[in-house]
């Protein structure tokens, strides 16, 4: 049997090392969030346009990362609400890959994506409340590949600290909140925007839309 | 005349006072049109709201859940915010719900919303306004643990205020059926005698259970 003494004072100092690596271990955590709720479908008359939703990869699988220990994965959850939105603002609607050739039916071709996702949590904004921005930006062209334009969309969700049992949580409900005010916005002033509205007005009448 | 007084005497009365210190104030003011309760029918259920759009607060869905069981209680039927929220989308969002009467006439004019709030049979809608918040802190309690034992020392009070206000629609006539408002105060204690002694007062529970209460009162469910 090899007996082996270790300097006592080299003893402390690895248990204080550990429990330094312990407590700044603890205080350096990082949290990954992935938004898995289903959105609802709209409630709207849809206009008898036709239009191609391209969806790329960036915009799919999308995750932000709004402070260096927080990462939300959006991707899923915003392909599946603007497609119900869409589907409720054109009566024609065909979500494509960039490969991917428009329908004939289509006259507008519309290419969502994130400009900027921030967040603030109770220790930020000295409220008792999680908030999260998102920034989408559309670039509208007609079929013929004529831009009409880029249209930015501000979205805003906040929770309370108190209604849910965790940042992460807390975090999760507000990005929820702030994609279906995204969807809110959207069905809203999407025909409200100045190039949509004057492209809607010059379109011929189709048969049967009222 | 002597009173006597020992030491679980005086015990029992700091107990008292203490625990008489944690009763909340509650003050609720009301308006209704009429004197007459609101007749609900067997089909027919009101949907509780919270309001969502203030910049610091959101109404908690728990206290709409507090006040949803008082009118269950009623054998009043609730529809869950959720359901009529989602049912709805993107009609009742934080940025599109109708904070007036003249909005939500001009919502209900679209047929498609009108059908769906028919089709959820909604007949009332009651939105809820408020929160409860902590406005005044003060002491200070310390807690220590060591080889021979360890125990708090000291005291901490705090104060709360809730303030709710609740308005009653009728989505069938579209006009306003009532208001309410409740105005629930008290201080919570923390006492620390060796271990630490909570006496919290229940503020927001006793506004949860007099708006239920009065909000129960305005429906006559058949």
């Amino acid at each position: 049997m090899i007996n082996r003494k270790i300097p006592a004072n080299l003893l402390t100092q690895l248990w204080a090392a550990l429990i330094l690596l312990l407590v700044i271990s603890g205080c350096s955590s990082s949290t990954s969030i992935q938004i898995n709720s289903q959105f609802p479908k709209v409630l709207a008359e849809p206009k008898p346009i036709g239009a191609a939703i391209l969806f790329n990869d960036n915009f799919i699988n999308y995750s932000a990362q709004p402070t260096k220990n927080i990462s939300i994965d959006i991707g899923a959850a915003q392909q599946q609400l603007f497609t119900n939105v869409f589907t409720g603002l054109f009566s024609h609607t065909q979500f494509i890959a960039p490969s991917e050739p428009v329908a004939q039916q289509v006259s507008l071709v519309i290419t969502p994506s994130v400009h900027e996702v921030q967040i603030s949590t109770p220790s930020d904004n000295y409220l008792n409340v999680f908030e999260v921005w998102i920034k989408y930006n559309l670039v509208i062209k007609t079929a013929d590949g004529e831009a009409l334009t880029n249209w930015f969309i501000a979205a805003y969700g906040k929770t309370p600290d108190s209604s849910a049992k965790s940042k992460s949580a807390a975090i999760e409900n507000a990005t929820i909140t702030a994609i279906r005010d995204a969807g809110a916005k959207l069905m809203l002033d999407f025909y409200r925007i100045p190039a949509v509205y004057d492209w809607v007005s010059k379109q011929p009448p189709k048969e049967g839309s009222g | 005349m002597k009173i006597l007084c020992n030491r679980h005497c005086i015990f029992a009365l700091l107990l008292l006072l203490a625990l008489g210190g944690c009763s909340a104030t509650t003050t609720i003011d009301e308006y209704r049109p009429s004197a007459e309760p609101i007749t609900l029918n067997s089909m027919e259920k009101i949907v509780l709201l919270g309001r969502r759009d203030a910049g610091h607060y959101e109404t908690d869905i728990e206290f709409i859940n507090c006040i949803r069981k008082q009118l269950n209680r009623a054998d009043i039927e609730v529809l869950d915010q959720q359901t009529f929220i989602d049912g709805i989308y993107p009609w009742f969002e934080p940025r599109t719900a109708p904070r007036a009467l003249p909005r939500l006439k001009r919502l209900l004019q679209q047929p498609l919303v009108k059908a769906e709030i028919d089709r959820q049979a909604v007949r009332y809608l009651v939105w809820l306004d408020g929160s409860t918040e902590t406005q005044e802190k003060s002491g200070s309690i310390s807690c220590a643990v060591g080889p021979g034992g360890g125990g708090c020392l000291g005291y901490a009070q705090w104060s709360k205020l809730s303030t709710y206000e609740g308005t009653i629609w009728d989505l069938q006539l579209l006009e306003e059926k009532g208001r309410l408002r409740v105005d629930s105060e008290g201080t919570s204690y923390l006492i620390g005698v060796v271990a630490p002694i909570p006496l919290l007062t229940p503020v927001k529970n006793d506004a949860c259970t007099s708006m239920g209460t009065q909000l129960t009162s305005f429906f006559s469910p058949q």
